[in-house]
């Protein structure tokens, strides 16, 4: 079986800079992946890389065995920041994928409704993006990729703008969500507990050059609660996975580096 | 149970038309003030010009400029006067808005045009136009063109400075949100560079309108043969203060109608600018 995204001998640099170096994997269909890393390991600008935001140095991503070169509506990102559109309405706001690829119909319109009660968004769809706060912000966004009907979701630190308990919220409300449609997930955080509890697979990133360091399997049973933070064999995953970026972390830090 | 819900209601009731009697009070009072301000501004002036200059040749009293306006609009004279500068600021204002508008944007979509039509621009906009109108007026005639041309020249830089600045300044996230659903380049423009410039748009048509009516005023004064700047050196030189108020009141009521009207116009075409 062909994985749904492969990454073969990807390498991005930026001048002298080596963002990425010889990136390999394989994900299959339906899978939850996190990537974590030190601040510089080029998680974020593999994650943009997938989308076609940012063009590889050398190697490539191919989705269903086709080359990505260019963004497109089979992939839905899901942007740090909202990027809400302040002028239009909550459903205008998450039907601008539609739109853009010229299918914003009737069906198009009712699915968005759906979604949007989805992320829990039902009475707010005329509202205003400066009438919400940051999680129901960052649900109309995620309301936005899901609205294209991608088959990969790809999400950039979707949460680190929010609250401790906002947060711990949103990470089971998108379990939620992501387990009604099960869609190939990327989901990129610096936040360690956060990829362990969300994702099957955790890619762990080092820095200088940013390259893939290790693969961590997440055997948690699903669904998965709150509670399971507190379990022994989640702190112990997410302190292995610390162990293993705790030194580039520190390196990072001492050099003053964002 | 009964009796305590009663209680309640009883109690929420007054609260509440306290709270929107305050309100109202509130917003009375505020422009209680302002109004207060301006009937003392007014009265102070009508016995200034009555019982301290008392000279028709320097100062005309309020109710002597009521006179002036109900007699030119009687004759039909201001009428014509109020007609001619309108057009005139109409054709120039509308002119200098579409040119200024395409003008930022040619300059937002290409840097060699802007870097070429940058100096003249910031340079004619620095400069003050006006001082030109003469020289406007020896090439066009004494007609409503040459006041079309000083009010154009006035009005499109600022015009097209904001929409060059609105353009450049749309935010780099939200055109990458687009672009990652694979917006075109038109796309792009249409659904957030143009609205996310909106602001600064208005902002610049609304600036034009003080520019314009400047523009036409000086350019009738130095010379038109109707126009409210033409009936404001007539009096002028024949020392009827009254009719040369009533046309400077025409005028700010003119400015001041057109710049509540831009704010009503934004209010309802941005409104997410209001916080």
């Amino acid at each position: 079986m062909t994985p749904k995204l492969e990454v073969r001998q990807l390498s991005k640099r930026f001048g002298d800079l080596e963002a990425l170096q010889g990136i390999d994997i394989a994900i299959e269909e339906g899978a939850f992946i996190a990537i974590v890393g030190p601040s510089g390991c080029g998680k974020t600008t593999f994650l943009r890389i997938v989308a076609g935001l940012t063009d590889a140095s050398e190697g490539e991503v191919r989705l269903d065995g086709k080359r990505v070169e260019k963004p497109g509506a089979d992939r839905g990102f899901v942007f740090q920041s909202d990027n809400l559109l302040p002028w239009r309405t909550v459903l205008a706001n998450a039907m601008i994928g539609p739109e853009v690829s010229g299918r914003a119909g009737a069906k198009e319109r009712q699915r968005t409704l759906d979604l949007l009660r989805l992320v829990g968004l039902a009475g707010f769809e005329h509202y205003h993006p400066r009438q919400l706060s940051g999680g129901m912000r960052q649900r109309v966004n995620l309301a936005r990729a899901l609205a294209v009907d991608p088959t990969v979701l790809l999400m950039d630190e979707p949460f680190s703008a929010l609250d401790a308990q906002t947060r711990e919220i949103m990470q089971t409300e998108l379990l939620r969500i992501w387990e009604k449609g099960r869609k190939t997930a990327l989901f990129v955080t610096h936040q360690i507990d956060e990829a362990v509890f969300l994702a099957d697979r955790v890619l762990v990133f080092a820095r200088r050059p940013g390259r893939l360091q290790d693969v961590v399997e997440i055997d948690l049973p699903r669904p998965r609660r709150l509670e399971m933070k507190r379990t022994p064999e989640f702190v112990r995953t997410v302190d292995r996975i610390w162990r293993l970026i705790e030194d580039d972390v520190r390196a990072s830090v001492m050099q003053g580096e964002e | 149970m009964v009796v305590k819900t009663h209680d309640a209601e009883t109690k929420r009731g007054p609260g509440r038309s306290d709270a929107v009697l305050r309100a109202l009070w509130g917003l009375g009072r505020t422009r209680l003030r302002g109004t207060v301000s301006i009937l003392a501004g007014l009265l102070l002036w009508e016995l200034l010009s009555r019982y301290l200059v008392a000279n028709a040749l320097f100062l005309a009293a309020p109710s002597q400029i009521v006179g002036a306006l109900v007699h030119l609009s009687a004759t039909g004279e201001l009428g014509h006067h109020i007609a001619i500068s309108a057009a005139e600021f109409a054709l120039g204002y509308v002119l200098a808005c579409i040119l200024g508008i395409a003008l930022g944007l040619f300059m937002a979509e290409s840097e060699a045009v802007k870097q070429s039509l940058q100096p003249w621009v910031s340079g004619f906009y620095a400069t003050p136009i006006i001082a030109l109108a003469p020289l406007f007026i020896l090439w066009c005639g004494i007609g409503i063109w040459s006041k079309v041309l000083v009010v154009v020249s006035l009005v499109l830089f600022p015009v097209c400075i904001n929409t060059e600045a609105g353009l450049r300044t749309t935010s780099e996230r939200l055109i990458e949100m687009l672009r990652s659903f694979g917006a075109s380049r038109a796309q792009i423009f249409w659904k957030v560079s143009l609205p996310s410039a909106m602001p600064f748009i208005l902002a610049g048509l609304k600036l034009g309108i003080g520019r314009g009516l400047i523009g036409v005023v000086v350019a009738e004064l130095f010379g038109s043969r109707a126009g409210l700047g033409q009936l404001i050196s007539q009096s002028a030189d024949s020392f009827n203060m009254p009719d040369l108020f009533a046309a400077v009141i025409v005028l700010a009521v003119a400015g001041i109608v057109m710049t509540a009207g831009f704010g009503w116009i934004e209010r309802r075409l941005v409104p997410w600018t209001r916080d």
